[in-house]
């Protein structure tokens, strides 16, 4: 066995898997590379070295053990909570969600207008002999017909091509139409392409047909401007990711670029008298929520605790059954609820014989999530509050009661603040937890009822990371920036909780 | 007698309370399973007709690829289990046991990583991934080869710093043993080390397999597909707000998906209270 780990074998093991990984790695940097996405080309580049480094030679042998932990780390975790804070020093949302190459290419590419006339032509893809895309436009009203390719437009007469019943030119001699397996890949390059026309004029596909086009914006490379061509009006960058009309800054193009506008992201929450309103009131729910859910799950999982306590007859049973609700997959349960709160038909209307509308009222909503986070919560509570119960020693109760203190008062005096003790950085971890128990309230709620007459995006049950989502992702408009700049700030806020909540606990040890 | 009641009586209500607490919603979703007409409407809270239609409906209704979601989250979660502890183990005996320059900043950086939800960082995990599907569309967006990885990345800080909590409870005197006899760290690892905390590993490795099955926002955000779905994300989708039309086979599906949960949570119990205590375990 030992020499299985020193001999030729493992050796050989270890040269063969690293090699597949180096160059599965290195194929990635290489198309990554190719792709313009430099950061990561480097990442995974420094990653091949340092893993032929540390398992190739005795540098390290820690690092042997947690190279490939460590990678991931940075890549998953380290790398993402750093770009979140990047992004949210940029201006990154819809419209501008691409970088100033590639907006500058999609500006080219739409900054055209139709001829006088709007002409179109019927058309047909295919290919020239030569292997060069080309097209095969029909008027079908004037008769007239032509190939067209990138460069040049060859007229043709009716009498050399086919027709269809439609009388569009379907072929011609020189001319061989798209095969179907070719299209998907054709058409994506076929899409940009301008085929020549005359002059100025060059024709684009728009949805089957060809339509008469000429270029308006043009790109100024030198002034990093464009320039309206008919207009002469000079559209500039504006430093904050979208060109601007030199005369008037409110007339832009469209698309923008993610561009780096600093902390604007961070003033626009605290100054911004839209979004502060909005992140105030989400803001305070999130701290009543996961304050609430504390006290009520502590509460009732103490109360069970204290009263299975003693072997009492049953209790195993008790027990099993009272930790199922930890036990279900908690996205289920929260389904589960949804249903039963369902104003029509869901049991607990139907059990309190009422017709509330749950989600639609702010403060039915705000009751339903904390109701379901408790029936969600209160097994852990009773699990480490009898862990805890157990923790305590005997012998203090019994002096107290010795010393005539009543059950109530052992309970108060002594009980109590000693459970608190140990159980404090559980309390803090668990409001950590549900600050950000985006599961509970994406899934019951939807972070609804929303505030019909501010219409802002966030509801009367969102809480921030749920409020965050839908600034990413959940509305028109998707801001990931303003998303970024708040959870960089939900970051140091659960940071501080939890370092208390540790710091705390250290103490706890090394006092007890 | 008397005493009996006033010592254990308040015991035995609040414990019944809690328990009716407990069971309400699950009964309720096993009955709905069971009850023909599949409408989330009960008649009576005590079902009259018994029928396997919805789990039928289940696996053979084509516009509910129930089997393909199982089966998804079943892969997902079995290779998250695997890979983040193999990943995990080396890493956490390193910081467990290993002695290093750097190894006590080392475990603050761990300690301060684990404690940030994957979630928030979740806009910049999704413009990364994007960039990824620009160059290497097999592991990037909408593939389960990008979200496994994701999963496991973003895992990896709380896996670690839980292996590294089981680990430093498994006694050291037998790697003791093992250095004073010759052996190289590489060997402890393995001949010693990996046999002794195999149980362990287990443990981290089915809680890991929980949490990744119970993982949805991830899992929406990348796989969008019918076919490619997690059945957390299936079943949500599948029910959409629309409570009242899907609800028997939705029933159905989320007692399937949860008993297998359920049994390993209960099977492991004794691992998970102990972990409670030292950070929390479960979502």
């Amino acid at each position: 066995m030992t020499e299985f780990f020193r001999g030729k074998v493992a050796f050989t093991a270890k040269v063969i898997f690293l090699a597949f990984t180096s160059a599965i790695l290195l194929m990635l940097a290489q198309s990554a590379f190719a792709r313009g996405e430099y950061f990561i080309a480097a990442f995974l580049l420094l990653a091949v070295i340092a893993l032929n480094i540390v398992y190739l030679t005795k540098i390290s042998l820690p690092l042997k053990f947690f190279l490939p932990g460590l990678l991931f780390l940075l890549a998953f975790v380290i790398g993402p909570i750093l770009y979140t804070f990047v992004m949210s020093t940029y201006k990154y949302q819809t419209g501008n969600m691409y970088s100033k190459e590639f907006a500058i290419e999609r500006i080219t590419q739409l900054g055209v207008e139709p001829d006088a006339s709007e002409t179109t032509f019927d058309l047909i893809k295919g290919k020239l002999d030569s292997g060069e895309y080309a097209i095969l436009a029909s008027d079908i009203v004037t008769k007239r017909y032509f190939i067209s390719t990138k460069s040049k437009k060859i007229e043709l007469s009716p009498l050399d091509v086919k027709l269809n019943s439609d009388q569009v030119a379907v072929s011609t001699a020189g001319f061989t139409e798209l095969a179907t397996e070719e299209k998907p890949i054709a058409d994506k390059a076929l899409s940009s392409q301008r085929f020549f026309y005359s002059g100025e004029y060059f024709l684009t596909l728009e949805g089957g047909i060809g339509a008469v086009k000429r270029q308006v914006l043009e790109y100024k490379a030198g002034k990093d401007a464009f320039l309206q061509l008919v207009t002469g009006d000079v559209y500039i960058d504006n430093g904050r990711g979208n060109y601007v009309n030199a005369k008037n800054k409110d007339l832009f193009l469209e698309p923008g670029w993610r561009a780096p506008i600093w902390f604007e992201n961070y003033s626009k929450l605290f100054l911004d008298d839209k979004v502060r309103g909005a992140l105030l009131k989400v803001f305070l729910w999130t701290v009543i929520f996961a304050g609430s859910t504390v006290l009520t799950t502590f509460a009732f999982g103490l109360l069970l605790a204290l009263a299975l306590n003693r072997p009492i007859f049953g209790r195993r049973v008790y027990r099993s059954i009272l930790i199922l609700p930890y036990a279900m997959p908690s996205i289920m349960s929260i389904l589960i609820w949804g249903g039963m709160f369902d104003t029509e038909f869901g049991a607990i209307n139907n059990l309190l014989g009422t017709q509330i509308a749950w989600f639609q009222d702010p403060n039915f909503a705000r009751a339903a999530v904390i109701l379901v986070n408790l029936w969600l919560g209160f097994p852990y509570f009773y699990l480490v509050s009898s862990g805890a119960l157990q923790a305590i020693p005997v012998e203090l109760m019994e002096a107290a009661a010795i010393d005539g203190a009543n059950p109530r008062q052992i309970f108060r005096k002594i009980t109590l603040p000693l459970l608190l003790k140990i159980l404090f950085p559980l309390l803090i971890a668990s409001f950590a937890f549900n600050f950000n128990n985006f599961n509970l309230i994406y899934l019951l709620t939807g972070g609804g009822p929303k505030d019909t007459l501010s219409g802002e995006i966030a509801g009367a049950t969102d809480i921030l990371i749920s409020y965050t989502y839908k600034i990413a992702f959940g509305s028109s408009t998707q801001d990931l920036a303003l998303a970024s700049a708040i959870s960089v700030i939900i970051f140091v806020i659960i940071a501080a909780i939890s370092l208390y909540g540790i710091k705390r606990s250290k103490v706890l040890e090394s006092f007890v | 007698m008397i005493s009996w009641l006033r010592r254990d009586l308040w015991r035995h209500i609040v414990a019944l309370g809690m328990m009716a607490f407990s069971l309400f919603p699950l009964y309720l979703v096993v009955i709905s399973s069971l009850n023909p007409s599949g409408s989330l409407q009960l008649t009576s809270f005590v079902p009259r007709e018994i029928s396997f239609r919805n789990y039928k409906i289940l696996f053979s209704d084509p516009t509910i690829p129930y089997l393909a979601w199982m089966k998804n989250s079943l892969i997902i979660a079995t290779a998250i289990a695997i890979l983040s502890v193999i990943i995990g183990a080396s890493s956490a005996f390193a910081f467990s046991r290993l002695r290093f320059k750097g190894k006590k900043q080392g475990i603050q950086l761990l300690l301060l990583v684990q404690m940030f939800p994957a979630i928030l960082a979740i806009s910049a995990v999704y413009a990364i991934m994007e960039r990824v599907t620009h160059f290497a569309p097999a592991i990037g967006l909408q593939t389960k080869p990008g979200l496994i990885l994701i999963y496991l990345g973003g895992a990896m800080g709380v896996n670690i710093w839980l292996l590294k909590g089981f680990v430093d409870s498994i006694p050291i005197e037998l790697d003791e043993a093992a250095k004073v006899d010759g052996a190289s760290p590489m060997q402890t690892y393995w001949l010693i080390f990996i046999p002794l905390a195999t149980p362990v590993l287990a443990v981290v490795a089915l809680l890991s397999f929980i949490g990744t099955f119970n993982e949805f926002i991830l899992a929406r955000l990348f796989l969008i597909e019918m076919d490619t779905r997690t059945v957390a994300v299936g079943l949500q989708q599948f029910i959409g707000g629309q409570y009242s039309q899907n609800w028997g086979p939705f029933a159905a599906g989320s007692i399937i998906a949860s008993v297998p949960i359920v049994a390993i949570f209960l099977s492991l119990q004794k691992y998970i209270v102990n972990g409670l205590t030292a950070g929390s375990v479960k979502g």
